[in-house]
Order: C-alpha cells, then structure tokens, then sequence
C-alpha cells in the first residue's frame, strides 16, 4: 500500500532526525525480542499432521539434530539456539494463526523455514512479518514471488524456484526427449503457475497439461489424470506436485501397470516419502529427478556423511532422506547467518548478515546462492539424476552435472560452482 | 454433513441496536428531569427532532460522555420477510451502548454523566447526526453549568459520527472512542455492491442489487430483494458439499456449473471480491471435524461457510443502506463499470485455492464476472446520485483528540480495515507532527515529543473456535465468538474503552506502559501489538 510506504519513509526520517539533535545521547540498546543471554528462539510452522505431513513432518527433527548438535558445542556466541514449531497441517489460516502464535506468545526472534506457497503468503498478508521486522528466513517453497525483496522484505527463499527447476527440466528435455509428447501433472495455484511460466520460457510444449486443485489429490482423482495422459499418448509424464500427488499417481499407475518415462519435480520427488505411501520401488526405476543437493546415499559427500552421522545419532530409525537433508542444510544456514549477526544478534543484523554473507555460507548445495544486498534469491540450480531400482536418486551418469539459472528470461547453464569445504566439525566460523 | 444452521442464527440485534429510554416528543424544549438522586434523568428532543436522554449522577463531576448508537433502518421492515421482518423505525436514545448497565454503573462510579440521542433520521445519517449531537453537547452544557469535559464514543455507523464529530469541533470533545466503525459512505456501499451485484449476476438475475425506484415502489422493491438474497443464501447452504448451483442461477452462473465448479466456489470469491471476513462466528477457517473432513474442512469448507454466515449477516444492511443512500441522492450510486475484480483477489487467489477450486477455475469464474462478459453487466451509476453520494460526509481520518478505537478483526458489516484507514493515516499524520516539532527545535532549542493520540483495540479471534458434534457436524447454536460479528464486545472490554476515555479527557493522554497491557489482558480477547495490520476496504484498492 502506498500510504503504508510513505509512512515508513516519513517514520525513518524522523527517527534519524532526533536521533541527530542529540547524538551524544545514544541509548541502552534493548534485548532483541528472542535473544536472551543464554538462548536465541526461532519458529517454525509446517504441516506435522494431515495428509500433506507426510515426509515434510521430518524436518523439525532435522533441523533440531542440528541446532543440539550446535548447542553441544558452544551454541552461537554461547546462546543455545530453540526451535518452537508448530503445527499448521497445510492449511493457510491455520499457518496464520500459528505464526501469530510464534510472534506473540513464543516470542521468537525470526521464522525459519515456513512450508508452503499458499502458507508462506497468507502469513505475509496476515501477520506481516515484513512490516513487523520478523525475518523469515529460508522460507520452504520454490514460488519465485517470495524473492521479491520490496513485497517481502524481511523473506529470503532457499530453495531453487520453480521456475528455474521448470526450465532446468525444460533444457533435460529439449536435449533428451525431443520429438516426445509430453504431459504435465501441476498443482492449480502459485506452485503451478511458477512451473508453467518456466516451461513456457524453455520452450516446452505440451500434449496435455493436467491440472490438479491443491487438496484434491487422491487414488480416484489419479485414475483420472492418467486417463487424460493415456488419451495424449504421453511419452514423458512430468509430475510437478506434492508427494502426495506424486505418490497418488506412482500408486494407481502401479496399479495400471501405466509406465511412461517418468519425471518428478524436486518438491514431490522424495523416494523415501514416497515408498512410505506404498508405492513399490521399482515404479520409480529409471524415472528422471532433480535435486539442489547431493544425494541423500552419497556419503562420500561430506555434507552428507556429516548431517547423516548428527541425524542418524538423534533420531535414530529414522531414515536420512532428502526432507532431512534439506532441513538441517537449512538450519545449518540459519546458524551462519546468525554468527554473523554479531555479538548481540538483532532481527535487522541478521537480515543484513544474509545480505552481506548468505552468498558465501557453506551448504550441501551444488549450485551457488544468490543472497546479496538487492536478492534475496537463494539457491539457484539442480543437478539431473536418475532414481535406482532401489529408488534412490543418483546423477545420471555417476557425476553430479549441475545447472544454474534465475527465473526469468536468463538461460540454463553449466555450472563451474565450487563449493565451500565444511566449516571444522560443521560448526559456523 | 448435516445441514448447517446458519440463516437462524443471524444477528439482527447487531444490527438495530438496543433501545434504551422513552422520551417526550417537543422539539427544542428544555430537557424534562425528574430530580432524582443518586441519579438524575432528564428527556427533550433537539430542534431537529431527534429524542435524547441525559442521566446524571449527584456526584456529577464534569464529564459527560456522549452515546453515538449505529445504524438503524430507515424503514419498517415487514413481518413476512425473514430473518428481520417486524422491525419498526425508531428514534428511541441510547446513552450508553445498547443500554449496558456495567458500563453506565462505571461511568456514574466515576461521577461522569452519559447522555445520548436516537437522532432524528435513521439510515445513513451523519451529516444531520453530527449536528444532533452539537447541539446536544450544548443543550447539556446549558443543563448542567458545571460541565467541563465531553468525551464521545459511538459503534458502527455511531463511530462514524463520533469521529466527524471530533474532526469538525475538535473543540468541543477531549477524547473519543469510535468503535466498530463504519467506514465513509462510498467504501462502505462499494463492500455491499460488490457482494450484491455478483449475487445477482451468478445466481438470481431478477435481483435488483440497487437502482431501486424512487419512494415507496424503491422500498417495495428492497423488500423483494431481501427475500430473494435470503432465498438464494439458503439455496447455497443446502448445496454446499454437493455444489450444486440454485436453480434460479443465470446464465453465466449455469456456465459456470457446467465447467464443474461448485456453488460453493463461486460464492467465496464473492466475498473475497467484496471483502468479507473469512472468518465468521462459528467458522474459523481452521478447524476441521475428526475423521475424513480433518482438512478438507478447514481447506475446501469452512472458509465458504463463514462467507455465508458474514454474507447473510451482511445482505439486510447492503441492501437497505442502499436503497436508503439512493434514496437520499436520487440515483444508483454502486457504479462497478472499471472495477477490477481480478486484481482485487490476487492475494487471497491463492490462499484460498482449496476452496476456490484452483486457477483454472479462478480464472473461469473471474473471466465470468469480467467487463467484458456481457452475461455479467456491469452496474453503472448515476453520475449525479454519485456526487450527491460522495459529498454526504466523508471522514478524512485527522486525529485532532485522544482517540481510542475498537473492532472486530472480523466484523462483517464493518471491517477492521475502516479502523486501520485510521491507523495508516495517523502513523504519517505522527510522523509529520514529529517533522514540525524537529523544524521547532530549530528555532527554540526545546523539542517536545509530539503526544500520540491513538490507540488501536483489536479484538481478536480465538486461535480455533470452531466446534463440531460426536456426528461431525459444525455447531453453530454457541455464542459467536470474540473478534466475528459486528460490535461483538464484552462488557469488560466495553469499560476498558470507557476508562480510557476517562483518563485521556482527564490527563490529555491516553493509557499506555505496563498499565494498559494488564488493563487489555484483564479485559480479554484484545490487543494492542502495533504488528497487527488488516486491508483497507476494497474500494480504497480501485483507485
């Protein structure tokens, strides 16, 4: 609103102003809301019950094996670092009143890793955490909006956008799949809207494109889009959903015994989520997938080797899955970001930590971040893998090959990426 | 699902507010007073007609606070229409809210008189309400010499007043309270348009939705309109989970159905084009009934259902607002020719997607409802009747006295978004007070801190509030909940706003610190967080 704009510049401008007739003056800086000597408080909000739970309900749990292994050595600064956490079951007015919650009652410092397009944005209209101050840091959807600094301005995404991973998806097909039909699964809203504007930009077109309501997803509905991929005579089905979408559709199409070549967005690709639902392994042989990180198997990787060892220690029979790794890469980010806070972390020194530092943060990621004074873009890429008998997903040909690109009109390319060494024993500089 | 119990349950008396003393029928005459002690009444009528009612403690200290009461139709409602049929105009005052005893008991406790009238028109009546309560201020002054303090507050189309009041004789009230608030007339009646237009064009075409014929033919006409919205709404609810479209549907609605998109789709983004709250008194958005409905509810159900109870709520009052503004300025004043229905939902698009069934059919009942559909004619105003509409009085918003306001985050008929117009427009009306007062201490070397006039009740919603029965079934017999329905408030939260005014028009300066955080917590259901920041009406958006 453009009062509200105004507003803020004329606030800022008396605040600097009397803070300039007495400037030897200078307060007592007050205690961050959050930070106390002993503890910095974050929250987070995501599905942990409901039928959109499944697999994203581990990340909590990620991401606490991080911060106590954090805590165990030091902390940040000596302040331990706590996670409330609540329950928003996927649904946006729920994701409102339990961010209200956080803000108010729990008192938390910044939120971390909100799940959800259509939660992420009714937070931001309803709770304003960017008029408030609040950061949200790496926010757990690709919808590319959530870059937009001056709409969102206390928001930073991590996650690749959909946009990008549609015209990463776009180029794999360009070069793999030419003459193929093509059909697409999406979900209805933001998520799919992303998607087809970077389908659109590399130049797919498709033999059918099927369209699903977020919430409708089920058994019934998926005989249905198969019919619809049937009747196009698809050679390539791209499913660019939810794992409960995607599980759906592996399930009935097992059923069917319907096989064509299968490729699975980043958000609904996850092997274990989707095997917990039924679906038999072997439905997922040779279906194409994407990933920011490295995969979850790989324990060469020492991010991977590192964050397996903490996970599989704190949560022990719980399998080290791609939800995991991503969770605790995420907390692993927050605690950089939050060392070089300084001393004294604030919600403004945080934001600009990540303004001025996100970029060089070490991370799992094979493709670089985008943080710096004018993005608030995370990571960038994906590289292209292949998912094994067993349902894992490797890269194809046995090396990572990654690909970096923005969400708009810029191409798909290579990437030369190095990526920083883990920090020693995992802990920020 | 059983069928859900909505259409009994409408809030009438939100609307006609409560109804306190009788008074004598001569214009302009001194008050009547009894002499009573400990508390003294007095009755008259002001020169415009209006009754009024003067209570006086024996222990009357100066202050006197003046009663604004809300919108009351303007004309006699018949017995067959539903949901409000019987209602007769009346002029009766109201010197305290809808005659709360515990707020007069306060107010006499502290030796502060209350005084209020029923003003002389009912309807959209500021302009001639502002004049009322002028002349009272003075007629009591005259009554009772020892006045020194008039403080004023008022709910809903009262707020209104009470706030003009305070921008065009700020000399005259040393605080005020607008609580509820209406917002100015345009913005308002935009919010009813909106809903009854896309009522008309998606499901009972022979609506009239505005441009009634002038005198009794208009009223005649409003009349048929409030049975066929009621009828429509109740249509709507019977089909909420088959999504079956009322058979009175249009054309474009029957369109609509046959590209399978539920009633229940079409109906939210109604309320989402109009602005309506998607929370209601027994639907919060979040809650779901254990079992399959968990989160289909919340997602795809709820949402819709507290358009419907808001909707309902709201329907009697657009449409005989009205038809009473047109009849007051001699046209249609609802003009939706250059609204952008599209952009006025884009952030709800996709918070709501569940219920409203995806893009593609966001898209298709957006498309429907476009300019350029002409199975949707667009509503267009009289030029004339508009102007007449747009120089009624209109609020500009400038805090000239300790301000204290309350609403509903959640109040259908007058969104929390009029206060927060308020709140947006005294953050820059602050901050350039602030500016003056920097400039100020150029010159004297002496910067004093601009006092802050405002403070801002939310009352909130519960986090969840939503019940079901062992069946599954919503229950929608219980009291609605805080923060929904309009002027909802408590007793307790009623006196804190009184207090308030108390010590703003005693000290100048409006509660704040440790002593007004437990003031709100002990009064319940409110807050004060500066966070909290709801959108404008929609038709602030158009321009």
């Amino acid at each position: 609103m453009k009062a509200l704009h105004r507003r803020k510049l004329l606030t800022a401008t008396a605040v600097l102003a009397v803070f300039g007739l007495a400037a030897t003056a200078i307060p007592a800086q007050a205690a961050e809301v959050g930070v106390t000597s002993t503890q910095i408080k974050l929250g987070m909000t995501l599905p942990m019950t409901g039928t959109a739970s499944l697999g994203y309900n581990k990340i909590p749990g990620a991401a606490k094996a991080y911060f106590d292994y954090l805590n165990a050595n030091g902390g940040i600064n000596g302040r331990k670092v706590t996670l409330v956490v609540k329950d928003d079951r996927y649904v946006p007015t729920e994701a409102v009143a339990k961010t209200n919650e956080l803000i108010l009652k729990d008192k938390v410092m910044a939120l971390l890793a909100p799940l959800g397009t259509a939660n992420v944005k009714a937070v931001a209209s309803s709770v304003n955490p960017g008029r408030r101050g609040v950061p949200v840091l790496f926010v757990n959807t690709g919808f590319s909006g959530f870059a937009d600094a001056k709409k969102y301005p206390t928001t930073y995404t991590v996650l690749p956008s959909y946009i990008m991973e549609a015209k990463i998806m776009g180029q794999y097909i360009k070069e793999n799949f030419a003459g193929k039909k093509i059909g697409l699964l999406y979900q209805d809203d933001d998520f799919g809207t992303d998607a087809l504007a970077g389908f659109k930009t590399a130049g797919i077109n498709f033999a059918v494109k099927v369209p699903y309501a977020s919430g409708s997803q089920s058994a019934a509905a998926a005989a249905g889009w198969i019919t619809k991929f049937k009747a196009a005579e698809a050679d390539v089905v791209i499913l660019f959903g939810v794992s409960s979408a995607t599980s759906a559709m592996l399930g009935v199409a097992a059923q069917l015994k319907y096989a064509p070549q299968w490729m699975l967005g980043s958000v609904g690709g996850d092997a274990t989520t989707i095997k917990l639902t039924g679906v038999p392994a072997g439905v997922l042989y040779n279906a194409i997938g994407f990933s920011p990180v490295p995969a979850t198997t790989d324990m060469k990787d020492e991010y991977v080797k590192f964050f397996s060892d903490i996970y599989t220690k704190a949560v022990p029979g719980s399998a080290f899955d791609l939800n995991v790794l991503l969770g605790m890469n995420t907390a692993f980010m927050a605690a950089q970001a939050l060392k070089a806070a300084g001393a004294n972390p604030t919600r403004k020194s945080l934001l600009a930590a990540i303004d001025s530092k996100g970029a060089t943060f070490a991370n799992s990621a094979l493709v670089p971040a985008a943080y710096s004074k004018t993005s608030h873009v995370g990571l960038t890429g994906y590289w292209v893998g292949k998912y094994s008998p067993a349902g894992d997903l490797s890269p194809v040909g046995g090396t990572y090959v990654s690909y970096t690109t923005d969400s708009g009109a810029g191409a798909v390319v290579k990437t030369t990426y190095k990526r920083p060494a883990m920090p020693a024993k995992g802990l920020p500089n | 699902m059983k069928k859900v119990r909505i259409l009994s349950l409408l809030s009438v008396t939100a609307l006609v507010t409560t109804v306190l003393v009788t008074a004598p029928t001569v214009a302009n005459a001194a008050p009547m007073c009894d002499g009573k002690s400990p508390i003294q009444s007095c009755v008259g009528v002001t020169s415009d007609g209006a009754p009024y009612a003067m209570q006086v403690p024996a222990n009357f200290n100066g202050t006197v606070a003046l009663y604004s009461h809300g919108y009351r139709y303007n004309v006699d409602i018949p017995a067959g229409i539903p949901l409000i049929g019987g209602y007769k105009i009346t002029n009766t005052p109201e010197p305290v809210p809808g005659g709360n005893a515990e707020v007069a008991k306060y107010f006499f406790s502290q030796g502060i008189a209350i005084v209020g009238s029923g003003f002389a028109r009912q309807g959209w009546n500021p302009d001639s309400a502002i004049k009322t309560n002028v002349e009272l201020i003075d007629t009591f002054k005259k009554q009772f010499p020892k006045t020194t303090k008039v403080v004023a507050w008022g709910s809903s189309l009262g707020g209104v007043i009470t706030q003009g009041l305070a921008e065009k004789h700020p000399e005259l009230v040393s605080a005020v309270a607008p609580m509820c608030m209406a917002d100015n007339v345009s913005a308002e009646l935009t919010m009813a348009g909106d809903f009854l237009w896309g009522i008309k064009v998606l499901f009972d075409p022979t609506i009239k939705a505005g441009n009634y014929s002038a005198g009794a033919a208009g009223v005649a006409e409003s009349y048929g309109d409030l049975v066929k919205v009621f009828t429509v709404m109740g249509k709507l609810q019977a089909s909420l989970t088959t999504g079956a479209w009322p058979d009175t549907s249009s054309a474009t609605g029957k369109a609509l159905a046959a590209a399978g998109i539920p009633s229940r789709s079409a109906l939210l983004l109604l309320g989402l084009m109009a602005g309506l709250p998607t929370q209601s008194a027994h639907f919060d958005s979040i809650s779901g009934p254990d079992g399959a409905l968990k989160l289909t509810f919340p997602l795809a159900i709820s949402p819709v259902l507290a358009i419907l109870e808001n909707g309902t709520n709201a329907a009697a009052l657009a449409v005989l607002a009205t038809q009473d503004v047109e009849n007051q300025t001699g046209g249609a004043i609802f003009d939706n020719t250059k609204t952008d229905y599209s952009a006025r939902v884009d952030a709800e698009r996709v918070i709501f997607n569940a219920a409203l069934s995806g893009n593609t059919a966001i898209d298709a009942m957006l498309g429907a409802l476009s300019a350029a559909n002409p199975g949707a004619p667009r509503a267009a105003g009289n030029a004339a009747a508009v102007a007449k509409m747009k120089a009624l009085h209109q609020n500009t918003g400038k805090i000239n006295v300790p301000t204290v306001l309350m609403v509903g985050v959640a109040d259908p008929i007058t969104p929390a978004g009029a206060s927060q117009r308020l709140v947006d427009l005294y953050a820059e009306q602050y901050a350039a007070e602030k500016a003056a007062a920097r400039k100020a201490y150029q010159a004297s070397r002496d910067y004093k801190t601009p006092t802050n006039k405002l403070l801002m009740l939310w009352n909130t919603t519960p986090s969840n509030y939503t019940k079901f029965d062992a069946a599954g079934s919503p229950i929608t017999s219980t009291a609605a909940a805080q923060g929904t329905n309009h002027c909802n408030f408590t007793s307790a939260q009623l006196v804190l706003v009184a207090k308030s005014l108390v010590q703003a028009s005693s000290t100048g300066k409006l509660p704040s610190g440790g002593a007004l955080y437990t003031a709100v917590r002990k009064a319940g259901n409110l807050s004060i967080d500066k966070g909290i920041s709801v959108p404008w009406l929609k038709a602030y958006g158009d321009n």
